[in-house]
């Protein structure tokens, strides 16, 4: 009886956690919805802020973020699963090994603005590309290089051995395996890197502010697209930041519905671009 | 030793293996008939596994494995260097204990090995398909939904498919690591009447704990007890009359 009633308790319990984490996310995307759903106006999204013209607009940012977010993919994807299929499948099991996985994780829990103040220095100064997008998303491929890494090795562990052996035991190559096997069997995990990275690479001020700036116009008329990744940009995240610090909370609710957006969108482009890749791969 | 008519497919000679500092396989010679079924019998632990693996070297994949003395596979040594060991695999198709098909459509599964070995035209695949299918007797129930998973057959049902794909390569050698211990018994009988079936085109070894299923299935049987080969020779010899005491204890269930 004693042990059903603490049963009883311990299941409510649960019931009542497992609630409130809902209500408190649903809670927090409506409540941002409905204050920065009225600042969401065309001219918002189509135009750059300018006193001169007395416009609000965060096109220039949002131009920014996709830049920003698709150089950085397209560095880290490679580095980051690149080295996950040697630690998992060439390096053994080695002290490197060990070392590389450790320095992997401690990468990961350092806070982002030393990232900022690294990525500052050593690209914007050292490197001499100074305050630019192409620095932005470097210094952001430091940071979240340990996501992809860890996620894709992790779903290459999860990988049973026998599809390993199958493969091979019919005179596949090890390259051939991994390829037509192991990547495609690993895509979910992978995937679920792709969509956190781009979480944390969309959230992101502090790294950024002082690597890829504020800038927030748009890329001039008659200048290629390659041009844009050398200048200063400001990303929707550092915009955010930057109208919180001038309390302007209008714009900064506009800028927070638009980056929730960008979110879904982009997380539902990797589900798709994942598929067709799997496909190609198997070919 | 086996004296049978018919030639030889497969010998070692004077067969060495270690696992570090283990001596897991000790000395074993033995002859292996081509289009025969050879039975490998023998306690857990004794090796029949591993000298199966020897025959594909899918032990190189295993870092601490060092092998001594020869594997002929129609007389050439395939330790020898140089061998191509792609084509030794393409050779010597592999069947595992439990299925193992990969997560892929049926007809990517059994399409799988010939598009390693650069077949890409889709008639000739779409011939290679349904000719292993028909030769692991599963055509007939996976005709209708090639394109549909390979995880969704059930366990007998995807044994046969991973017999079906090792076939689709045209190897000369089919090895069998206990093929039947996963699958309930009426799927164990349907893939015991495929070796019997498969042994016209291939030699079959298949390493088995069930004695019954080696008399059943095997023309020859090999025990091993300990890493070494004890005995080996004609399944009814052996079974009737065994010549060493040990073979004759384990067939009368002393041990195992």
């Amino acid at each position: 009886m004693v042990r059903k009633i603490k049963d009883g308790l311990i299941l409510g319990t649960i019931y009542l956690a497992a609630f409130f984490s809902v209500v408190l996310l649903a809670g927090i995307i409506v409540y941002v919805c409905v204050k920065g759903i009225g600042s969401v106006r065309w001219s918002f999204l189509t135009t750059v802020s300018s006193v001169l013209k007395g416009t609000v607009g965060i096109a220039g940012n949002i131009v920014n973020t996709l830049y920003v977010i698709i150089l950085t993919l397209v560095i880290v994807i490679p580095i980051g699963i690149g080295s996950a299929i040697w630690l998992n499948e060439y390096a053994g099991k080695s002290r490197s090994v060990r070392l590389v996985e450790f320095t992997t994780q401690t990468l990961a829990g350092i806070p982002s603005v030393i990232f900022g103040l690294f990525g500052m220095v050593f690209f914007g100064t050292t490197l001499g590309l100074g305050y630019s997008l192409l620095t932005g998303a470097l210094t952001l491929t430091l940071m979240v290089l340990p996501l992809i890494t860890r996620n894709t090795q992790e779903a290459l562990r999860a990988v049973p051995d026998s599809y390993r052996y199958g493969a091979v035991c019919m005179g596949a190559a090890k390259w051939y395996m991994i390829r037509t096997v192991l990547l495609p069997s690993a895509m979910p995990g992978i995937v679920t890197g792709v969509i956190l990275a781009v979480g944390r690479i969309v959230g992101e001020s502090a790294a950024l502010l002082f690597t890829a700036g504020s800038g927030y116009l748009l890329p001039g008329s008659g200048e290629g697209l390659f041009h844009k990744i050398m200048e200063s940009g400001g990303t929707l995240a550092v915009q955010l930041y930057l109208s919180m610090s001038k309390a302007q909370y209008d714009t900064a609710f506009g800028i927070a519905v638009v980056l929730l957006c960008i979110v879904v969108i982009v997380n539902f482009l990797t589900g798709i671009f994942a598929d067709k890749l799997n496909a190609a791969l198997r070919k | 030793m086996i004296t049978k008519t018919g030639n030889i497919k497969i010998k070692t000679e004077r067969l060495n293996l270690y696992y570090g500092n283990t001596h897991a396989l000790k000395d074993i010679t033995i002859k292996i008939r081509a289009n025969a079924v050879t039975a490998l019998i023998g306690p857990s632990g004794c090796g029949k596994s591993t000298f199966l693996k020897t025959l594909n070297r899918i032990n190189d994949l295993v870092s601490s494995v060092r092998i001594e003395g020869g594997v002929y596979l129609d007389e050439k040594d395939i330790y020898a260097p140089g061998v191509d060991v792609t084509k030794l695999r393409r050779k010597v198709g592999m069947v595992f204990q439990q299925p193992n098909p990969f997560p892929m459509s049926i007809y990517d599964n059994i399409a799988y090995g010939p598009r390693i070995h650069g077949i890409k035209d889709r008639n000739s695949l779409d011939e290679i398909v349904e000719s292993s299918l028909r030769d692991a007797g599963i055509w007939e129930e996976v005709e209708s939904r090639l394109e549909g998973s390979a995880l969704r057959l059930s366990g007998g049902q995807q044994q046969r498919l991973c017999i079906a794909r090792a076939l689709a390569v045209q190897p000369e050698v089919l090895l069998m690591d206990e093929p039947t211990s996963a699958l309930d018994p009426a799927a164990s009988l349907k893939t015991e009447e495929l070796m019997r079936w498969l042994k016209k085109k291939y030699t079959v070894i298949v390493v088995t704990h069930n004695m019954q299923q080696a008399v059943r299935v095997s023309d020859e049987t090999a025990f091993f007890l300990n890493g070494e080969m004890i005995e080996a020779g004609m399944t009814r010899e052996i079974f009737s009359y065994p010549r060493d005491r040990r073979t004759r204890d384990y067939i009368d269930g002393r041990f195992g």
